[in-house]
């Protein structure tokens, strides 16, 4: 267990230590909050009151904020759900470059804890690192209202975060595989960075997107974390809204906010339930997993 | 005792051979060097003997465990210093060292135990904070060799270990390998394409396109693949080269001095001709005269 830990423990080290790779693991989740602050809030607000058709009177500017506030916290976390174990991960690829490996590969640690280590190391990173994002996004948007918040949603909403961890972590293993060089994982990041906030719909609502780009998005358990979390932390400010509006409009209003921000999942024509996002990066996560577990024991085995 | 034995061991990828039914042995406590040209198997070899890379044939037996069948065991009594360097950049020393004992099941303690003996040869105090990516070659080099000896093994391989350091940093390099062979009696297996770091091997082998060219001691190679040579600093013509038709007919004028190759012991000759012959060298067989004559190959030097 000591050599497991070990390695798990230096693997972190690794991402921790160096201050450029937690800067540009969170670059896309900086750019969505500056973003934000420029225009996107303006933006995200507008739809929200154009939704509204002569609720006015009955929803304060307040909770629009808030609401507002809410869907960019959501996209933050959901762009480092991909960015950050994507660069803890690029340790896979340089010390395979860098000859590492051999090193790793030539002292008795079994080459399964091998594999587990670099997928734990990189879970708990984005673990620690997306639960940081959370906790100071809630303490600074608590500071300007109340999201009308239950410790269980607290409690839910952590747990997302593992959950989002382990799945973009276990997907992103299988993609290291295809990476001989830095260069190219780092060129593919790039790509990937800048997408990643299109993925999970923190620049455009996701609704906007044909079915099939919607499908495309939602293969990545990022995107369905996003919808849960927005369910979550959002959930008590659109209570509040709905009880505001007082039962006037059928509950039309928050039923089309949750429909223009994709508090649900879709794709290919499916609209998925909170418990269906929930089995989906489940399994996906397990499925990677068990393939990860598989192919990197054999290229070990040079 | 032999530590090492090696039978017909080969590795092949696809089309190309690289290691090629090689066979030899290693004794307890003794510097076995591998020479060659890059590209010639050396690498290969080591990897296969520390369980890096699989074998596609032939059997090895590491401290009496077989290779491919026990790699646990043998992982725990080897050390290697690789080639270049595979520590983390952005750890310090110390905290690469602790990290790399912990993948021997190590805990901090036990590696500052482990590494008490050599710490202070190695003048480990200054650096032991110091991020790896700080240190100058020589110092990085110290460090890795270290790393080797977390595990306290009873096999040390050292695969070019001196390869694009300066040459007081490659001094001091070797004075490392030989305060662990010497003081620790510990058994060296290098790789090198340097000719003067085989001088001290116990035992040698040339290996060539994968395949073992020759082994033996130094001496033994010298005297069988490589020709004395007399140095003889005197004016070209007569009656010199009278003289030197009695001992070999192989001999050139350089400059201001002849170079005359020969395998006859010599001592007798210059005795007899001392009147004539005042200005000359001795020059013995070396390992460049060996390499060349049985590869055709220079190498480095």
């Amino acid at each position: 267990m000591k050599d497991f830990l070990g390695f798990t423990r230096r693997n972190l080290i690794i991402y921790f230590k160096d201050v450029l790779a937690i800067f540009f693991s969170l670059l896309t989740s900086i750019i969505v909050f500056v973003l934000y602050l420029l225009f996107l809030k303006g933006t995200f607000v507008d739809a929200l009151e154009a939704t509204m058709n002569g609720l006015e009177n009955f929803v304060s500017g307040g909770d629009i904020d808030m609401l507002a506030n809410g869907i960019l916290l959501t996209g933050i976390l959901g762009t480092a759900m991909i960015t950050v174990p994507y660069t803890c991960l690029q340790t896979i690829v340089k010390d395979r470059e860098s000859g590492v490996d051999s090193d790793i590969c030539a002292t008795p640690l079994k080459r399964w804890k091998i594999v587990l280590s670099y997928f734990t190391a990189s879970t708990i990173c984005s673990f620690i690192m997306t639960s940081l994002i959370l906790t100071v996004g809630l303490i600074v948007i608590g500071s300007m209202g109340d999201l009308h918040l239950s410790i269980g949603s607290y409690i839910a909403a952590y747990g997302l975060m593992f959950l989002g961890s382990v799945s973009s972590t276990a997907l992103f293993m299988l993609v290291m595989l295809f990476f001989k060089t830095s260069s190219t994982s780092t060129a593919f990041f790039g790509i990937l960075s800048a997408a990643a906030g299109f993925i999970i719909g923190a620049y455009i609502p996701l609704s906007q997107f044909s079915d099939g780009v919607q499908g495309f998005c939602n293969l990545f358990p990022a995107t369905h974390i996003t919808s849960l979390i927005r369910n979550i932390l959002l959930s008590g400010i659109t209570e509040s809204i709905d009880s505001s509006i007082g039962g006037v409009d059928n509950g039309a209003f928050i039923t089309a906010v949750k429909d223009t921000f994709s508090f649900n999942a879709h794709a290919f024509g499916t609209s998925f339930s909170g418990m269906n996002s929930v089995l989906y990066v489940g399994i996906l996560a397990l499925v990677c997993v068990a393939a990860m577990m598989v192919v990197y024991s054999k290229t070990y085995k040079k | 005792m032999k530590v090492i034995e090696v039978k017909n061991l080969t590795k092949k990828y696809k089309e190309h051979t690289a290691v090629d039914g090689i066979s030899f042995d290693v004794e307890e406590g003794e510097m076995f060097a591998f020479l060659g040209e890059n590209g010639a198997g050396k690498s290969t070899t080591i990897n296969m003997l520390t369980t890096i890379l699989g074998k596609t044939d032939g059997t090895a037996y590491i401290c009496g465990h077989e290779l491919g069948k026990e790699d646990d065991e043998i992982r725990k009594v080897n050390g290697i210093v690789f080639q270049n360097s595979v520590l983390d950049k952005k750890l310090s020393v110390k905290d690469n060292l602790l990290t790399r004992g912990s993948y021997y099941g190590l805990s901090k303690k036990q590696v500052l135990a482990r590494l008490e003996p050599f710490s202070e040869r190695f003048e480990m105090k200054d650096i032991w904070d110091r991020k790896y990516e700080k240190l100058s070659g020589g110092q990085r080099r110290r460090v890795d060799i270290m790393r080797a000896l977390i595990n306290n093994p009873r096999i040390l391989f050292l695969d070019e270990p001196t390869t694009g350091l300066d040459p007081k940093s490659r001094k001091l390099v070797w004075d490392y390998i030989n305060y662990l062979r010497k003081e620790h009696k510990m058994t060296i297996f290098l790789t090198t394409h340097y000719m003067e770091e085989t001088r001290d091997a116990d035992h040698v082998v040339i290996l060539d396109k994968g395949k073992i060219v020759t082994n033996g001691t130094p001496a033994e190679l010298k005297t069988r693949y490589a020709h004395s040579r007399l140095v003889w600093y005197t004016a070209k013509g007569e009656p010199a080269e009278s003289l030197i038709q009695n001992i070999s007919s192989k001999f050139v004028y350089d400059a201001d001095h002849y170079n005359i190759e020969t395998d006859r012991n010599l001592t007798e000759f210059i005795f007899e001709h001392r009147e004539e012959i005042r200005d000359y060298e001795y020059v013995k067989g070396t390992m460049d005269d060996v390499f060349l004559n049985l590869t055709g190959k220079e190498l480095a030097s």
